[in-house]
């Protein structure tokens, strides 16, 4: 898939995030002004200080080799990372070069962790506290990496956790109860002067909690904030305390140079009030009200001032420059009187779940559509509901020419409507910190966000209860998660289109919850209802009045762990619905300890499968074994033997039958698993090659089929043991199936093959289309920020490693271990992805396209991808039928989208040829 | 003498000097014209003559098909099973032809009757009904008659499912 160069950014877009911000400074130096920030993430960017836009960013390593201890800007950047050994590194602050390195090891690797960093007068400077004992302080030259003689240790018994570093002064509170001490040393003086002061000068003893932090931001003058009430900073080898007392206790607060002597700044968010941000001259106390603001509206919650860059202007006037972090991740750039410049959402940057929504229909389709569905009524109602609507449809067409320049403006914020090929839908993002986002698909724009704090994201599923088909209701999404604090169940439920709670709301539920699924069959409302199952294996079904609905459901539990699988029948017996345990199986055998589930992978729920065989050379039919219930589970555990296997079970989790298994010895599993239709592929690490490898497996029923055409497959139905091929891969571990139906089955006839890939890989998906005529791709996110595309035909089981003649003629390539990945198969371009956590695949409401969004630790693209069915590698039935011209359409109106578009383009372009 | 002389000089001369002397039923009958002939011809039989012509005409016309399946079994021979312009040229005419004619076998008879136009008829028919059989084993034979399960495979209804599953890794 190739794209044109005037198609570049039309069915794709990135953004580039740089995650949480831990470090940030003004570059105040060059000429461009900027702002530089490394992150949580391991990032180190360069931020433009006018757009919010990433002007240059190096990506680290995301293990603790990569960690940001310190990020100093003054004429050039300076970072130290790594945890022993550390870099330092110099880079330059307007390209992001790198300027130069040296690494850095500490003896005392057990404390490592507590060192602390900072430049002064050129030097780097590292502390290492050894609590109740000494300070060892090491001096090195920033350049060069030399140290300036000996490692200085300074004696002091008095440290402990709670000190802050306020560079260069190092400050505990000490002492027995009542009778504490506030002490702080310059490190960094050659003699050792010890401030030392009793704590009841500076606050009352009787209320003291301990708490000690220091001031925000690269605070111009060394200070701390004792028990979140006051202020005291270190001038002159002395305290000093401040009149002005901290405003609120949550307030993050930061000293400035200002025009008129230091001024305190102070910004916290309150539950009723908003945020607020104020100002005081430390030397007088007096309030700065040009810099005051209080905004309600805008929500920062745990408002921190990350960076503060003040300047003079000719009226004395301060222009100041306040970035503010919030525990959701945002950053803020605000200007002196509160107004927001940019917003960056950085929770974007871990991204644990997205879902695509349909956008509802134009209300002049809808109209439509409600006209033709009225079925009954006399031939007269029909012909005047006719006139009706058409008389209605004049009117709102006049309406349209007289307003036409409101509707103008009116269309950029009221588009959110379906489009013809059905491309455009909402994206909602459920992100670490809690925070869920509602975007638009087609320009990546921000549409509503909520920040739920009490959400436990880390295993969350998200479900799309009712879609916006059904016109007169509305879109209804849930998010299932845990409680932060309590890890029990949480339920928000909310409309997908706006990004307002609905039905269920925010729900907190009392007991811990195992899983969740969504009913299949929607009450009168078409909402489908959703099934918790508790701990105590209860369940529960929301609303009340779907319970009734519950029938031929089935919910598996896999504990990640212990590589148990537990299968749970759904009943209805007339009053209530409760689970019934019926099967489970252990993965890592019976007797094998240690083997632990890698990754889970069920066919998308979206994925509708219109081709039930493959048309062979003699152009009988290879059957598939297309089983909905069918779960593949990747696990990988010690083996006496082996040192490590890797298995892989696909297992029907309504029964618990076991249809297909295989083990690779000598090899660790990646949790990357891809499972569409009959295809199962996932990825593993073989040590014994050192190197990744792709297995790919296909399940087919043969050449005669089980069941007959257009019969409904059911995993309980299918005992009957067809002679098909058996392959000398048993699982030894016991499907112990408590349920009496499960006997012995055949396993079905199964291909296999491993594939060797050049390049290390983050995220896998397939793509799915909206019928799955058209071939399947597997994508891939690299290391290398590509995210390719292998046809599935290069990863087809059924390579022959010498094809025959009738092997050729079906389209079969002949068997090489090596995956090429050519650069056209290259979806971004040149538009590198870098750590892609997931890959998200939707398909569109057109036959050979599929959405894709990758969301990265750094990134986040979404490419409307069209591929095209070739001929020879079809593994669909070679059409003739009304499918395939369904496919034909398709393709020509893939081929029309990009023309529609390129008419809305102002201004045309050379295509390059 | 002299005459006799001639006669047996000029074996094949005729003597047209005599005729005078003889009576004109003496008259020899001219060569190759036979009196008893003559007597027994009639209408009627020159009648049956012609209708007999026309059955055994008729007989070649409805035995034609037939007679074309050698013919059609070289051809499709020669054009071999490859799917390319002349072969299926070929094989549309081995299918057309004989159904055109099948159409056209009303006005084919048109001024037939009598006792064996039904048998004709059937004749006629059934010929055609080989070349088509014929043709039809060729397109069999060539690939395209859609014969195999694999045909119709675009036609299937979508999987329909009894059971549905939700579930994944505990949540706990």
């Amino acid at each position: 898939m190739c794209i044109y160069e005037d198609q570049i950014g039309k069915f794709d877009w990135r953004q580039t995030y740089v995650g949480r911000i831990k470090f940030a400074q003004f570059d105040t130096v060059s000429t461009a002004k900027k702002l530089i920030v490394a992150t949580e993430e391991n990032v180190l960017a360069a931020l433009h200080l006018k757009t919010g836009q990433v002007v240059w960013r190096h990506v680290f390593e995301s293990a603790s080799t990569g960690n940001i201890q310190l990020l100093h800007v003054s004429d050039k950047i300076v970072t130290v990372s790594g945890s022993n050994p550390y870099l330092v590194r110099g880079w330059d602050s307007g390209t992001g070069v790198l300027l130069w390195e040296w690494s850095l090891t500490l003896q005392d690797n057990d404390n490592a962790d507590f060192s602390e960093w900072w430049v002064q007068q050129g030097l780097l400077v590292h502390m290492l506290p050894a609590f109740n004992s000494h300070i060892e302080v090491t001096m090195y030259n920033l350049l060069t990496g030399h140290n300036r003689g000996a490692t200085s240790k300074l004696p002091a018994p008095w440290i402990n956790e709670g000190c802050v570093l306020t560079p260069p002064f190092y400050s505990c509170i000490s002492g027995n109860v009542g009778a504490q001490r506030l002490l702080s040393v310059d490190v960094t003086s050659n003699a050792v002067q010890i401030i030392s002061k009793p704590l009841f000068d500076y606050i009352s003893l009787d209320i003291f909690e301990g708490n000690l932090r220091p001031l925000d931001a690269n605070s111009a003058v060394p200070g701390f904030i004792i028990d979140d009430k006051k202020i005291v900073l270190i001038k002159n080898n002395d305290f000093e305390l401040l009149s002005v007392n901290v405003a609120d206790e949550s307030a993050s607060a930061s000293i400035i140079d200002g025009s008129n002597g230091a001024l305190l700044l102070q910004a916290w968010t309150d539950k009723i009030l908003g945020f607020s941000l104020i100002a005081h001259n430390v030397n007088s106390g007096q309030e700065v009200s040009e810099l005051k603001c209080s905004d309600r509206n805008l929500r920062i919650p745990e408002a921190e001032i990350a960076a503060v860059m003040c300047t003079r202007t000719a009226k004395e006037h301060h222009a100041c420059r306040i970035l503010v972090n919030g525990a959701d991740d945002a950053i803020h750039l605000m200007q002196q009187g509160g107004r927001v410049l940019w917003t960056r959402e950085e929770a974007l940057a871990n991204v644990v779940a997205a879902e695509f929504v349909d956008l509802p229909v134009s209300e002049t389709e809808a109209t439509i559509e409600s006209e033709f569905d009225q079925k009954e009524g006399s031939i007269w109602a029909a012909f005047s509901r006719r006139l009706q609507t058409q008389f209605q449809q004049l009117q709102t067409l006049l309406h349209s020419f007289q307003h036409r320049d409101r509707m103008v403006e009116n269309s950029n914020s009221n588009n959110l409507v379906r489009d013809y090929f059905n491309l455009h839908k909402i994206l909602v993002l459920v992100t670490d910190v809690g925070k869920i986002i509602g975007m638009d698909n087609l320009s990546g724009e921000i549409l509503w966000r909520r920040y739920e704090p009490s959400l436990d994201a880390e295993s969350v599923g998200v479900f799309t209860r009712r879609t916006a088909w059904h016109p007169p209701y509305d879109a209804y999404l849930t998010i299932v998660g845990k409680h932060e604090e309590t890890g029990n169940g949480l339920i928000i439920s909310l409309n997908p289109i706006n990004g307002e709670l609905v039905g269920e709301r925010f729900l907190q539920l009392d007991a811990r919850l195992l899983q969740c699924a969504m009913l299949h069959r929607a009450d009168e409302e078409k909402l489908h209802g959703l099934a918790v199952l508790y701990e105590d294996e209860n369940i529960q079904v929301f609303p009340v009045s779907s319970e009734r609905l519950v029938k031929d459901m089935y919910i598996y539990v896999a504990d990640r762990e212990t590589a148990k699988v537990q299968g749970y029948a759904l009943k209805y017996d007339g009053k209530s619905a409760y689970a019934q345990k019926i099967w489970s199986v252990a993965l890592g055998g019976a007797g094998a300890a240690g083997h632990r589930i890698v990754a889970a992978a069920a066919r998308s729920r979206l994925e509708r499968t219109h081709s039930p065989g493959r048309a062979l050379a003699d152009r009988s039919v290879l059957y598939k074994y297309t089983n909905p219930n069918l779960v593949l589970f990747l696990t990988e555990g010690p083996d006496p033997v082996h040192k490590e296997v890797v298995r892989a079970v696909a297992v029907d989790v309504a029964s618990g039958a076991v249809a297909a298994a295989t083990s690779h010895r000598r090899a660790r599993a990646l949790p990357l698993a891809v499972h569409a239709d009959n295809c199962l592929a996932y990825l593993y690490r073989s040590d014994k090659h050192r190197r990744l490898e792709i297995a790919t497996m296909e399940l087919y029923e043969g050449k005669e089929r089980w069941l007959p055409a257009g019969a409904a497959f059911s995993s309980f139905a299918s005992e009957r043991a067809p002679a098909v091929q058996r392959q000398a891969y048993i699982l030894p571990a016991a499907a112990t199936a408590a349920a009496p139906t499960v006997t012995e089955r055949s396993l079905t006839d199964r291909h296999r093959q491993a594939y060797n890939l050049p390049a290390g890989t983050t995220a896998a998906a397939p793509t799915i289309t909206e019928r799955s005529l058209t071939d399947r791709h597997v994508l891939l996110a690299l290391t290398t920020g590509a995210i390719v595309e292998i046809p599935w035909a290069f990863l087809d089981p059924r390579r022959p490693a010498m094809p025959t003649a009738e092997q050729r003629e079906e389209g079969l390539l002949p068997y090489v271990p090596e995956l090429p990945l050519p650069a056209d198969a290259v979806l971004n371009y040149n538009r590198t992805v870098h750590r892609v956590s997931a890959l998200y695949t939707h398909p569109a409401g057109i036959e050979s396209t599929s959405l894709v969004l990758a969301t990265g630790l750094g990134e986040c693209a979404r490419i409307v991808r069209e591929c095209t069915r070739t001929p020879l590698a079809s593994s669909s039935p070679v059409p003739c039928s009304p499918p395939a011209s369904v496919s034909v359409c398709a393709q020509c109106a893939s081929i029309h989208v990009p023309r529609r578009h390129r008419v809305h383009q102002p201004r045309t372009r050379h295509r390059p040829r | 003498m002299s005459l006799t002389k001639t006669n047996k000089k000029f074996k094949w001369a005729l003597d047209f000097s005599q005729k005078s002397r003889t009576s004109a039923s003496d008259l020899p009958s001219p060569p190759g014209y036979s009196q008893a002939t003559n007597a027994n011809y009639s209408e009627s039989s020159k009648d049956t003559d012609s209708n007999l012509l026309l059955i055994k005409k008729l007989w070649d016309v409805a035995l034609g098909p037939l007679k074309q399946v050698p013919m059609n079994l070289f051809i499709m021979y020669m054009a071999g099973n490859s799917i390319s312009i002349f072969p299926i040229m070929m094989v549309g005419m081995l299918i057309v032809r004989p159904i055109k004619a099948l159409f056209a076998t009303q006005s084919t008879f048109k001024m037939v009757e009598g006792t064996q136009a039904a048998g004709q008829k059937f004749v006629y028919f059934i010929g055609n009904v080989v070349n088509i059989l014929l043709a039809l084993y060729k397109c069999q034979s060539m690939g395209l008659l859609p014969t195999h399960s694999s045909d119709w495979l675009a036609f299937e209804e979508p999987l329909t499912r009894v059971e549905h599953i939700g579930g994944g890794i505990s949540m706990l």
